[in-house]
Parts: C-alpha cells; sequence; structure tokens
C-alpha cells in the first residue's frame, strides 16, 4: 500500500489532536472563568504542533527508514516516499491548526472573550483561514523537514548529529522570516540576545513566504539525502 | 537466491570487520553462518541484505549487485535481534507493515505463528519481552517467505521449547517452500541438524566452507595409548589434545584414508566422529585457528 506511513500518521495525529483539542479547551475555559483570559489560547497551544512535526520527521529517518530497508525498499525509493509523506502531512497539521481555531473562535464568541493575537503572523485574525492555513502549512513543513534532517544526522552520526541542529534551527528560522514572522521565538530561545542579532534581510513580496518554504524544503531534503543515500542501518538497537 | 561474493572488505573506521572475504553459495539450500563474537557474521549478513554498502569488493545475488538495486533487495530478507522490521507500534501494525511491503507475504501463516509463540498482536512490540520481540521477528521473516531469508541471532531470548517450535517451522517451511535460507547462530548442537552447508567466518576471513558432512568428516577423534597417538597424529592437523592417564584423546583436522584407518585400527587406536560444535570451537580457537 502506497503512504502506509502518512496513513498511519494522519490518524494517529488526529487521536493526539482530539486529546490536545480537549486540553486547551478546558485550560481556555478555567482561564475564562477566572477573567485571566486574554488572548487565543490557540496562538500559545500552537507551540506544541511545531515541536510534533519536528519530532514526525525525526522518527521517518529514526523508525521508519530502518524499516522499509528491512523489509527490501531501497534507500532512494524510501527517501521518495518519505518527502512525500513529509510534504503531504504538513496540509494535514496545518488543517487541523485550523479547525482549532475555528473552533476556538466560536468558544471565544460564544463567551464573550477577546480573541485577541499577540504575535505578528500572516494573519490578523483567527478565523482567516487561508491565511492560518498557509502560516502553519509553512510552519509544519519547515519543522518536520529539519526534523528528518537531523534525524538522519543522529542516526548515522549519534553524537556528531550535535551538529545538525544548529542548521535544523536556521532552516527553520528561515522560513519563519520567509513568513514575515518572529523568527527565533519559537525556539524559546528569545533570551538569547545574540539571536535577535542575526537577522534575515528578505525582500518584502508576496512570493517571499512561497519562495523561502520551497527554499528551505528543498535544502533541507537534499542535505537530508546527502546523509541517508549510503546510510548503513545500525548494528545495535538504539 | 545465488550469491557470490568477492573479495568483500567491510571497514568500521580502523577495525577491519571482513577482510577479503571471497564465497559462493548456490540457492535452495539451508546455509549454517558459525563464528564467535565479532568474526563477521553480522557484517557479512548486513552487506548481503543491502543494511550496509561494502568498502570495498562484489557481492552479487542471481547475478545483480545488491546495494539500492530494489530488485533483488525485495526478495531478500534479513532478520537480526536488532528488530527494525518490527519496533513498529503494536504486532497488528507491525504485520501490516510487513504485509504492505512484502511482495510475497503470507498474512494466514504470519498469524498461526503468532498463536504457536503465544504472542498477543494487540501489544506494542517494544513493550514485549525479548523472547516475544524475537518471535514477531521469526514471524516476520518466515512470513515474508524472501527468495533470500536470513536469521542472524534470531532466537535470542526464546526459551527452548520456543526454540524448537523455530527450528521446526524454519524445516517445515522451507520443505514447503524452497529458498536459500542463512541462519547465523551460536546453539550450533541446537540447529546443526538443519544445515546443509556450513561457512565458519574467522577475524573477517572465510575459515571453511563446506556441506556439512563433509565437514564433520574431516573431524575425527583419535583416541587410544598416548604414544601411540602421538606417533599416529604426527604430521597430523591437530586442532586440540586431552589426556588422562595413559590415555589420550587428540581432534585432529583432515581427511583419513583408508590407509590410514588401517594403521589406527592396527595400532589399537579408536576412531571416532567430532560433532560439529567441538569442531568449530577447535577451529576457531585462538591458538588453533586458520589451520
Amino acid at each position: 500500500m502506497k503512504f502506509r506511513i502518512l496513513l498511519a500518521n494522519c490518524l494517529f495525529a488526529l487521536l493526539v489532536w482530539a486529546a490536545f483539542w480537549v486540553l486547551v479547551t478546558l485550560i481556555t475555559v478555567g482561564l475564562g472563568l477566572t477573567g485571566r483570559l486574554t488572548q487565543s489560547a490557540w496562538e500559545v497551544a500552537a507551540q506544541l504542533p511545531r515541536w510534533y512535526a519536528l519530532f514526525f520527521g525525526v522518527s521517518l529517518i529514526h523508525e521508519y527508514l530502518p524499516l522499509y530497508v528491512a523489509h527490501g525498499r531501497t534507500r532512494r525509493q524510501f527517501g521518495v516516499e518519505g518527502a512525500l509523506t513529509l510534504i503531504l502531512f504538513a496540509p494535514f497539521l496545518a488543517a487541523l491548526l485550523v479547525i482549532s481555531y475555528q473552533l476556538e473562535s466560536v468558544l471565544y464568541g460564544l463567551a464573550g472573550w477577546p480573541h485577541v493575537l499577540e504575535r505578528a503572523h500572516m494573519f490578523t485574525e483567527p478565523t482567516q483561514v487561508p491565511l492560518v492555513f498557509t502560516e502553519y502549512l509553512i510552519e509544519a513543513l519547515a519543522w518536520s523537514t529539519a526534523g528528518a534532517f537531523m534525524g538522519a544526522a543522529f542516526y548515522r552520526f549519534r553524537g556528531g548529529g550535535l551538529l545538525s541542529i544548529p542548521v535544523g534551527v536556521l532552516l527553520i528560522a528561515f522560513a519563519h522570516s520567509a513568513m514575515g514572522v518572529e523568527p527565533w521565538g519559537p525556539f524559546l530561545l528569545a533570551w538569547l540576545r545574540v539571536l535577535s542579532r542575526v537577522v534575515f534581510d528578505l525582500p518584502d513580496s508576496p512570493l517571499m513566504p512561497l519562495l523561502g518554504t520551497v527554499g528551505v524544503l528543498v535544502v533541507g531534503l537534499l542535505l537530508t539525502w546527502a546523509i541517508i543515500r549510503d546510510m548503513p542501518l545500525r548494528n545495535q538497537a538504539s | 537466491m545465488r550469491i557470490e561474493v568477492e573479495d568483500l572488505v567491510l571497514r568500521y573506521g580502523d577495525v577491519t570487520a571482513l577482510d577479503g572475504i571471497t564465497l559462493t553459495l548456490e540457492e535452495g539450500k539451508i546455509y549454517g553462518l558459525l563464528g564467535r563474537n565479532g568474526s563477521g557474521k553480522t557484517s557479512l549478513l548486513s552487506v548481503l541484505a543491502a543494511f550496509r554498502k561494502p568498502t570495498a569488493g562484489r557481492v552479487r545475488i542471481d547475478g545483480q549487485p545488491v546495494f539500492e538495486n530494489g530488485r533483488v533487495t525485495s526478495r531478500i530478507s534479513l532478520i537480526r535481534d536488532v528488530g527494525e522490521t518490527v519496533n513498529i507500534g503494536t504486532g497488528e501494525e507491525a504485520l501490516s507493515y510487513a504485509e504492505a511491503l512484502r511482495p510475497n507475504w503470507d498474512g494466514e501463516y504470519a498469524r498461526s505463528l503468532a498463536e504457536l509463540f503465544k504472542i498477543d498482536l494487540k501489544k506494542s512490540v517494544k513493550n514485549m519481552s525479548k523472547g516475544q520481540r524475537s518471535a514477531m521477528g521469526i514471524i516476520v521473516g518466515l512470513a515474508s517467505r524472501a527468495p533470500l531469508t536470513m536469521f542472524d541471532e534470531a532466537y535470542l531470548g526464546l526459551d527452548a521449547p520456543a526454540r524448537q517450535v523455530f527450528y521446526d517451522q524454519v524445516l517445515a517451511d522451507y520443505l514447503a517452500h524452497p529458498r536459500t535460507i542463512i541462519m547465523s547462530t551460536h546453539l550450533i548442537d541446537e540447529v546443526s541438524g538443519l544445515f546443509e552447508e556450513v561457512v565458519i567466518i574467522h577475524k573477517g576471513r572465510v575459515l571453511a566452507h563446506e556441506e556439512k558432512d563433509e565437514l564433520l568428516a574431516k573431524g575425527t577423534s583419535v583416541t587410544g595409548p598416548a604414544a601411540a597417538v602421538d606417533a599416529f597424529t604426527a604430521g597430523m592437523t591437530v586442532l586440540g589434545s586431552r589426556s588422562l592417564g595413559p590415555t589420550k584423546s587428540v581432534t585432529v583436522y583432515g581427511e583419513l584414508d583408508d590407509a590410514r584407518r588401517r594403521k589406527a585400527a592396527e595400532s589399537g587406536l579408536e576412531l571416532g566422529p567430532v560433532d560439529l560444535q567441538d569442531l568449530f570451537i577447535h577451529l576457531t580457537a585462538e591458538d588453533g585457528a586458520a589451520r
């Protein structure tokens, strides 16, 4: 069956999302009832789907590549299916976030709470579906691509994979900059002042998010391919 | 599937795991791959299954190169203790991936094996016991019905009855669906009954590759008075010796012709067979290797 990994991960992500949605909603209601709700809860909660996308990318290489090679697939065959899986999984994650914002909007409207965004986004209102979808699609693509690259580096080079982290962070930060949002914030490293001095001086063009995303995707996948194209399977369980 | 290996070298950094192996294995037999820890068994099997790219040399299966050749690798199954074919979700999920990826997959047989090994397929494989995970690997390896099926210490963690089930199933399925099977093992006495040919590798080189019966025929124990044994075995390849009072028992390697056998009888010496495990131990002993 084609896209077995994609189907399995979509199903699993749906279950995780349902549980996470319940949790976020409970917290939102709790904060709302105590008068401490000042912004969109999903704007904060969206941090988790980013990391989820990253670890999905890691698992593609760490779990599925050995499985596929051990079942007689070549690395090239896996590379093609893995890349398509990664590209198709991102809109699924983005769609879940769109649904989350839409449901949140209904809840905030019913309760009369202020549905306010505190960070800069491609969208100015959580109900701007196409822009919400586009922003989280770009994020999911960038984070999962970086995850695949770092997963490959850690699988092949073990401790040497640490060197891949700055590259992965740069890929994600570049994609964020291309969207015109804060590049470093999502890493919880904003306190590291040195990062605030690193800026991507990108042209202010409506095509920039598309070009930036394609660039990150192509560079990230090529870097990953460079690592896995002749990567041996480990002799011992990790 | 016919396997041809020529001058195969595999290095891990400064360590040479395979040091110029040349080997041909004809299709449709059960091979025993024997070697001490670190001898290169897993490395050899990993190269044959395209898990690793060789450093140098040539590997051809049915006349075609193996590494990154999907037409060949789709017909090869290597089951290792690492568990890369099964460590994915529940037992059911592991079997569903095998079904999706293996062209000759027999799902009914897989489920019958799961019952035989008493595996709860709803359980996460990573939460299974060591023996159950091994059984999962064996199920995937056998039900894949790959023309080249290899088991690398696949029995680890299985108790004795489960190991016997494994051996019985290997033989039964091989007879029903003939293919090339290679089994790497340390439990030589237990498995040797299955082998048609034996390959012994030592320090990354092929030490012996023969029909099992021919190999066993080359090992002989010579027992009798110490002086007579020493005289008889002078000039022969002695693998090991033991003495008890005036009696000495020596294991020699090499075929004994009729003349030699007559001479032994005239000298009052008793000639006996050597089992595969003893022969292996003697052949790969550090001070007795590479004879």
